[in-house]
């Protein structure tokens, strides 16, 4: 028996590898000047946030389609991909957009956007993404990363002031998704909590679990009387669905990854009642602004009650970059530093009800500063408050 | 009082579902030797199926779980003479690592066929709830514990007494001296394939009716290590005693402790009762000989 | 000596040599070249994705050590994965340390932690076994994602780019040397290891650990010090990771991962160092390749698979290892083996 040999790999590696290149667009153009600007997208289509990580990607590319067809500013060109909610494939994607010549990336999670904070820096190219947290929101750690929404801490901060105002002394239980997404607004509320004399205490929620009744139990244990739930629809629905059959009696608020048609749909009359803290409209709610997602999806024989509020969302944090990349164009080239100061200039972009006006200025990246509380009422959100900012 | 009989039914309830997610494993393992990590992916199928027949088709709920025994049974068949059978004889790591290819394979199918978008579960069991022992409880909780209890008798007479129950029994024991008794080892194998994807039906069903039909019921497949580990691999009581240990405590960490230590309680039980107990409480003690 | 039917030996000596025709030099070297050159000829995607086979590859063969020759299933690969880039990660970002002392630091702090999560070994076997490693892997994340005073709880970890002797080594191009250097390293200290006592105890091990004891081999020591190389491995890897990436995630190292190392070894071939870089180039760069594939797709006559394209992506991976395994479940290692023996005896088919 002959011993194998480790060496012959790499000869099968580089022959896939040369194969492989030869197929592949080989270097981009470059992305500056030219009457094209190529944006690159890294979404979760088939992953584990695939459910609402697919309507935002629509919107997305939906508004891009749209920017097109209207002729305003730069024509956009979007070069999408699937990254599965795998950091590692996300990585490998960003290499792929960065070399063909990209000036911006719209990115999807908590996950791929910090993975790749470091490097967007390094390589000056604007990022967008659907994770708010705050630590993002500063341009002296992360210069490049452009929140379109309000921060995770900022929606903490606005349902407990909506908390302190109906129920004062309340006792708020924190239920999270037991991750840095979940674990995001944390700080932020145990501090505001003790201003506003609120009680607040944190529960994780494990994933991959059938019911939360065993942390209720410590909830309702420690007295709270008010839940904030950030977590996406699915866990959140089940939450409320636990809630209602162990009869409790505790006011539900929803941040923004629960407060959607999602976990409406999922949670079915147990969702009466419930508030959201929603950065971005419910598409139940009468605005101007769906108008334009609204006409573009009924071109393609769909409606926006059935593409939900996460393609408004990515519609609209489309629509900041695209007027963004206008504006830079108007100045002269688009490249990652002209894109980032034009979007730096940007002062209340209207997204005529969806959502609060969007500003930029260089040393905040918080795009919304406030947002609108909705509750659900036999089963559709319907606006409770006008713009509450944090 | 309340809080320990809340915690308890909940414990229970949650063991009596991961117990019936992983006979399908056990079975499975008992007559093949093979770890399915498909086994998540069954119970996905077995949800989507069924919610396909009651809420596209509108089918009553009866004739939902008809269809997905039907597909449950021709995907065992299938995955048996497409998969299992050209590997007969071959070293067992590969056919896990094919039930890996094949989890893919499932998924995306799903996947394909009725997008990403979870969906809400229809009522066949009732969502509301009861009074017992002074707390409330949910009613759907209490249907899970006595559906199982069903299944797991079930199963355990198939075993003890049925035919084809022993075969799988003399199979799982020696291939060679079961084939020597004129007992057909394919036969077996799909049967064991078949069952699982049958349990898987009922485990899915139970799964979804709590969390919803979405592609996180598969993730509920990994769950069942521990449980069927604790148990014994290959010993259909010490899955049920394996579910209910796993269940409850996880249940009263979350209920008493808290701070995410439910999700990693059972695994550190699990290492513990290992230790100890080598083969799990029930396994089967393997006497090695050279 | 023409087309001689085999390779024989004469000597111990010469049976202890790893390679033993001038055609086994001749493609070392090809090996080599294409090493050295391949940075400069593939775009920017590829050498990204050949960084990621390169790491992977590292990992693999750690893994394979374990199961592969020594026979003990492991499914707590993101563990070890973890403990190595958190390990050099931290001691790089928060005490400074140089980066070959933060690497050398990860490789024995996962040595160790290998070696501790290896104690149920001596006990459990098979699957009882693959599952205990599973339980350390869901502890060890437990514990990284918890343990905020140390490792920044579920907050990544940002490291500064690398430098070594006041060069920087960050990007793809200059990180891709480092990547090389101790992929060859590892391939070269594994295929060592194979020759030697220790390396050969633990092929009796995994043969039949019973007979093994009888001849000498001490299996308690033996699986440990299995663990403990393997893990060591693993902890290179996983701490070349925080410093490619620049960031230390714990979403890097869940479960997925570990299935997705085993996954590499078995397509690769169990017990075998090549087959453990075969595997880590298929099951990474067939996604990628798939990808670039399906990326035309969206845009010409098809455009209407593109809703469901991802999924279809995914489909046809698992198709690909199914049909693989079916086709030859020793994985591609046998099959290069195949190969190679049918052109050497050609035109005899023995």
């Amino acid at each position: 028996m002959r011993i194998k040999q480790w060496s012959l790999a790499a000869v099968a590696v580089a022959v896939a590898l040369g194969a492989g290149a030869c197929g592949g667009d080989g270097g981009g153009g470059g992305g500056g000047g030219g009457e094209t600007v190529k944006v690159g997208g890294i979404f979760d289509l088939s992953g584990a946030t695939a459910d609402v990580g697919t309507p935002y990607a629509n919107g997305i590319k939906a508004y891009v389609e749209q920017h097109n067809a209207a002729g305003d500013g730069p024509k956009i060109e979007l070069v999408s991909e699937d990254y599965k909610y795998d950091v590692a494939v996300a990585e490998r994607l960003y290499t792929r957009l960065k070399s063909e010549g990209v000036v911006a990336v719209q990115g999807w999670g908590t996950g791929d956007t910090e993975a790749l904070r470091a490097r967007v820096t390094a390589d000056k190219l604007p990022f967008m993404s659907a994770s708010y947290a705050e630590t993002l929101t500063d341009p002296a750690e992360t210069p490049y990363n452009f929140v379109v929404g309000t921060s995770y801490s900022d929606q903490m901060r606005i349902a407990l002031e909506w908390i302190a105002d109906e129920a004062e002394g309340a006792q708020v239980a924190f239920f999270h998704h037991d991750s840095p997404f979940g674990t995001a607004p944390e700080e932020a509320g145990q501090q505001k909590a003790e201003e506003l004399g609120l009680g607040f205490k944190s529960y994780a929620m494990p994933a991959e679990a059938t019911d939360y009744n065993a942390q209720l139990q410590r909830a309702q244990a420690g007295g709270a009387t008010h839940v904030v739930i950030q977590n996406v629809a699915t866990p959140a629905a089940q939450l409320v669905k636990n809630i209602a059959q162990q009869k409790l009696d505790m006011k539900v608020v929803c941040l923004n990854w629960c407060g959607d048609e999602l976990f409406v749909d999922l949670a079915g009359t147990a969702a009466d009642g419930t508030v959201g803290v929603a950065p971005f409209a419910p598409v139940a709610v009468d605005a101007e602004g769906f108008k334009p997602p609204a006409d573009h999806l009924a071109k393609k024989g769909s409606t926006l009650e059935e593409a939900s509020l996460h393609f408004a969302q990515g519609w609209y944090t489309m629509a900041v970059m695209a007027e963004g990349i206008k504006r830079a164009a108007d100045k002269g080239d688009v490249t990652g530093e002209s894109l980032k100061a034009a979007l730096e200039e940007m002062t209340a972009f209207d997204t005529k009800g969806v959502s609060a006006p969007i500003d930029f200025t260089p040393d905040d990246h918080a795009g919304m500063k406030g947002s609108r509380i909705f509750e659900v009422k036999g089963g559709q959100w319907a606006p409770l408050t006008d713009l509450m900012s944090a | 009082m309340d809080t320990f009989v809340q915690l308890t039914i909940n414990g229970l309830s949650n063991g009596a579902i991961l117990a019936l997610a992983a006979l399908g494993f056990v079975l499975i393992f008992k007559a093949t030797g093979v770890i399915n990590f498909a086994q998540g992916e069954f119970l996905l199928i077995g949800a989507f199926v069924i919610w396909f027949a009651m809420v596209e088709v509108g089918l009553p709920w009866p004739a939902a779980i008809g269809v997905a025994i039907c597909v449950a049974i021709a995907l065992g068949m299938l995955v048996e003479r497409t998969i299992l059978r050209p590997l007969v004889g071959q070293p067992v790591i590969s056919v896990i690592m094919v039930t890996i290819g094949l989890a893919a394979v499932l998924q995306s199918l799903v996947q394909i066929l009725w997008g990403t978008r979870p969906r809400p579960f229809p009522d066949f069991i009732s969502g509301g709830s009861v009074e017992l022992l002074g707390t409330t409880v949910a009613a759907n909780r209490l249907w899970a514990i006595g559906i199982v209890a069903v299944a797991i008798v079930a199963f355990s007479i198939f075993y003890t007494r049925s035919r084809e129950g022993v075969a799988m029994r003399a199979v799982a024991d020696d291939q060679q001296a079961a084939l020597a008794q004129g007992i057909s080892v394919r036969r077996t194998f799909a049967l064991a394939w078949v069952l699982a994807g049958v349990t898987a039906v009922f485990g899915g069903a139970l799964v979804a009716n709590l969390i919803g039909v979405s592609g996180n019921i598969s993730a509920f497949g990994l769950l069942v290590f521990p449980v069927v580990i604790v148990g014994g691999l290959d010993s259909v009581p010490g899955a049920v005693l394996g579910g209910a240990i796993i269940g409850l405590l996880a249940s009263y960490t979350g209920g008493y402790v808290g701070g995410g230590l439910e999700t990693v309680i059972p695994y550190v039980a699990l290492l513990g009762i290992l230790l100890v107990k080598p083969y799990g409480l029930f396994g089967e003690v393997r006497i090695e000989r050279v | 000596m023409a087309a001689s039917t085999g390779v024989y030996h004469t000597t111990y000596r010469a049976d202890l040599r790893l390679r033993h025709s001038r055609m086994e030099y001749a493609r070392l070297a090809l090996v080599f070249a294409a090493i050295a050159v391949a940075p400069s000829i593939v775009s920017p995607y590829w050498l990204t994705v050949l960084n990621q086979i390169g790491i992977a590859a590292i990992g693999a063969i750690g893994l394979n050590v374990l199961v592969g020759f020594t026979g003990q299933i492991s499914l707590g690969q993101g563990g070890f994965l973890a403990v190595g880039a958190y390990t050099s990660g931290l001691l790089s970002a928060k005490a400074g340390l140089p980066l070959p002392l933060s690497l050398l630091s990860a490789v024995l702090a996962t040595a160790a932690v290998g070696a501790l999560v290896g104690l149920p070994a001596l006990r459990l076997k098979g699957l009882y076994l693959a599952i205990a490693t599973l339980a350390s892997q869901q502890i060890i994340l437990w514990v990284v994602t918890h343990w905020d005073a140390v490792t920044g709880g579920r907050d990544s970890l940002v490291v500064d780019p690398p430098v070594l002797l006041g060069i920087s080594l960050y990007g793809d191009e200059t990180f891709y040397w480092v990547i090389a250097f101790f992929a060859v390293l590892s391939a070269i200290a594994a295929t060592n290891l194979f020759r030697t006592g220790v390396g050969r105890a633990f092929v009796a091990i995994r043969d039949q650990d019973v007979a093994a004891e009888v001849i000498g081999v001490d299996p308690f020591r033996y699986k440990l010090l299995a663990f403990a190389i393997s893990s060591a491995f693993v902890g290179l890897a996983g701490a070349l990771t925080a410093h490619y990436y620049l960031i230390v995630t714990w979403e890097r190292f869940v479960f997925d991962v570990s299935i997705l190392y085993l996954a590499m070894i078995i397509v690769g071939g169990l017990g075998s160092v090549s087959g453990a870089i075969y595997g880590a180039a298929f099951m990474i760069a067939v996604p990628a390749w798939i990808e670039e594939v399906s990326r035309n797709v969206t845009t010409g006559p098809f455009a209407f698979v593109s809703e469901r394209l991802p999924a279809v992506q995914q489909l046809i991976f698992g198709l690909t290892i199914v049909f693989f395994l079916v086709f030859e479940p020793r994985g591609l290692a046998r099959i290069w083996q195949r190969i190679k023996d049918y052109f050497r005896l050609w035109p005899f088919r023995y």
